[in-house]
């Protein structure tokens, strides 16, 4: 089982050059639990992700891992605690799964040590818990969107941390695939205790894989928790600006929600 | 299938290419055969059994001996120059994740060219120190220069950005060389073969000299190899594996910069060898960058020295500079990569 962390952000402001995006916001990931960013369009929920995720440095505030602000360690070592897996990642031309798999290993070697024996078990075990060994051989370019996703969680997976961060990760997925990733993320979280951070954009799926939810609103941060209790009809037209009725997910006993629109509405 | 039967032969993630053993040991005979054709090709043609007898029989001292000295000087400088383009190019592509960059196509030799042709006519350099010093401070000017407008607007630096970028810099720099040389018939005069880019003119003692500026680029080479690996997958994903993607950027820039200011002052602008050699050994043993970088070397000693070759034996009973070379053969195929990548990036 992964350690416990704490990692806070503490009155995060974020953005980019002429543009603030995340207006100070404090909050505690839960160690060890599935977490969920949800928002509208441009709330700010990938920019507070990379931003803990240090791909932007807060103007002000700051990042914290057990106590320290994030900065403060080498990037190498902070690198064996956090991963990250991008909403876009690059593939280099090719590249093979197992290759590609294996430059998670990257912040636990060193030049002259090479590739050591915890480096193959950690590129086999990523594979088999994304249930991708068979792949191994195989170029990236032949894989299907679905099997690259979880190439690259695989990837994410090699670097064995105990916190990742994953920005939009069933974004462009049949949802076929989608019910997939979460499921194996899921899996990942309940057999290692891997704490997981995401940002969704299904309201639905966060509210059913989601152990605690953060709900984004311009830039600043209106509800947080569990979320049969966080979710409600009142939230989602805060959040979103949509009218809904809020109903138990018949399969997970979860909140659901059902949008109202202006048609085809016979209640 | 046999796949399932390899997970127990071989541990997946293996550091080492498929391939890796074959290519390194066709690339070391081609390696050996390239030498011995350019100690013996050339204005006078040599014979397999007298250049034997020239390099293992030191005694030996006739004309054919003379000629296979000097050409000795000439091959070691093409395998070496040859070497550091090839290191060149796989840094570049790496640090601009493209492609298609090359020192000639991000214009950053032909900027190494013009410092060198500016210090001749104003400042009257003429050592070889002052040559890669300038020569350097030039390549470095342009590739931050290249690299800034080929980033500006959307999307950052792309494939097509950057060559543009590079093409229209090389341009106009090229046109400044020649407004400072042709009113100097001095300057004309001392530069105007090294301008075309050629190892002919080399010597032991240039090979002195450039030899340290190699060897510390070429250590910073494959000490960044691994975090290059990383950067490959994106900005972002390298910063989550713990890159400092600037600092990196930076320092395997300079060892790039280094590389082609030095060949360049030596040997003037030699275009295309980084490029041919990369991506010859990436289609053979794929991209990673740990033994990208050493083969690219290899590679690019090959290439080089096989144009100079061909160089010598079209251009009897004079020689054609091994720069005419490299562009006859790289330039149509920076077009096919060109058309290649626009498919995938546009």
């Amino acid at each position: 089982m992964k350690p416990k962390h704490q990692f806070q952000a503490e009155h995060v402001v974020s953005g980019y050059e002429h543009r603030r995006v995340v207006h100070g916001v404090s909050l505690s990931i839960p160690s060890n639990r599935i977490s969920v960013i949800i928002g509208a369009n441009a709330c700010g929920k990938s920019t507070l992700l990379k931003t803990m995720a240090r791909l932007l440095k807060p103007e002000s505030g700051r990042i914290t891992l057990d106590g320290k602000s994030t900065d403060q360690y080498p990037p190498k070592q902070l690198a064996r605690i956090v991963g990250l897996l991008p909403q876009s990642p690059i593939v280099p031309e090719g590249i093979s799964v197992a290759d590609l798999i294996g430059r998670g290993r990257f912040p636990h070697q060193t030049w002259l040590g090479g590739w050591t024996k915890k480096d193959y078990e950690a590129v086999a075990e990523a594979m088999e818990i994304m249930k991708i060994t068979e792949l191994a051989n195989h170029n990236i370019d032949e894989l299907s969107g679905g099997q690259r996703q979880r190439v690259w969680i695989a990837m994410a997976l090699a670097q064995q941390t105990d916190i990742l961060f994953l920005d939009e990760p069933t974004t462009f997925l049949d949802i076929t695939y989608q019910v997939e990733i979460l499921d194996l993320l899921t899996d990942l979280n309940r057999k290692h205790g891997t704490t997981i951070v995401m940002v969704l954009h299904d309201i639905n799926l966060s509210a059913r894989y989601a152990d605690y939810i953060f709900a984004l609103r311009e830039g600043t941060l209106i509800a947080e928790g569990e979320p049969s209790k966080v979710i409600s009809s009142d939230l989602i037209k805060d959040v979103f600006g949509l009218e809904c009725t809020v109903i138990s997910d018949p399969v997970s006993g979860s909140p659901l929600i059902v949008p109202i629109g202006r048609h085809h509405v016979n209640v | 299938m046999s796949k399932s039967l390899s997970l127990n032969e071989k541990p997946y993630g293996s550091p080492t290419p498929k391939h890796f053993t074959i290519v390194l040991i066709l690339c070391l005979l081609a390696l050996g055969l390239c030498v011995l054709a350019s100690l013996a090709f050339g204005s006078r043609i040599i014979g397999f059994k007298e250049l034997m007898d020239v390099l293992f029989n030191t005694s030996a001292d006739s004309y054919d001996s003379d000629v296979i000295k000097q050409r000795m000087t000439r091959t070691v400088f093409s395998l070496l120059c040859g070497g550091a383009l090839g290191i060149a190019g796989a840094l570049m592509q790496a640090v601009t994740r493209n492609p298609i960059a090359d020192p000639s196509i991000l214009g950053v030799n032909t900027g190494a060219s013009l410092f060198v042709v500016g210090g001749i006519a104003f400042f009257n350099i003429g050592t070889a120190n002052e040559f890669i010093l300038m020569a350097c401070i030039g390549a470095a000017i342009t590739a931050v220069f290249v690299l800034g407008v080929g980033s500006l607007g959307r999307g950052g630096p792309t494939p097509i950005k950057l060559v543009l970028a590079g093409a229209a810099t090389s341009a106009a720099l090229s046109s400044l060389v020649s407004a400072i040389m042709i009113p100097r018939s001095n300057v004309l005069d001392q530069v105007r073969r090294w301008q075309v880019g050629s190892v002919g003119g080399s010597s032991w003692s240039d090979i002195a000299t450039f030899s340290p500026f190699l060897l510390i680029a070429i250590l910073i080479a494959f000490l960044t190899a691994p975090a290059l690996n990383a950067l490959a997958l994106g900005d972002e994903t390298a910063t989550g594996l713990g890159v400092r993607t600037g600092v990196l950027r930076l320092i395997a820039s300079f060892a790039a910069v280094v590389l082609c200011g030095t060949i360049t002052a030596l040997a003037g602008p030699i275009g295309f060898v980084g490029l041919l050699a990369t991506h010859l050994i990436r289609l053979m043993i794929g991209p990673d960058q740990r033994y990208l970088i050493p083969m690219s070397a290899l590679a690019g000693a090959i290439v080089l020295t096989v144009s100079d070759v061909i160089g010598r034996i079209l251009g009897r009973p004079g020689e054609l500079e091994v720069a005419v070379v490299t562009a006859f053969v790289g330039a149509p195929i920076l077009i096919l990569l060109a058309m290649k990548s626009k498919v995938r990036t546009l």
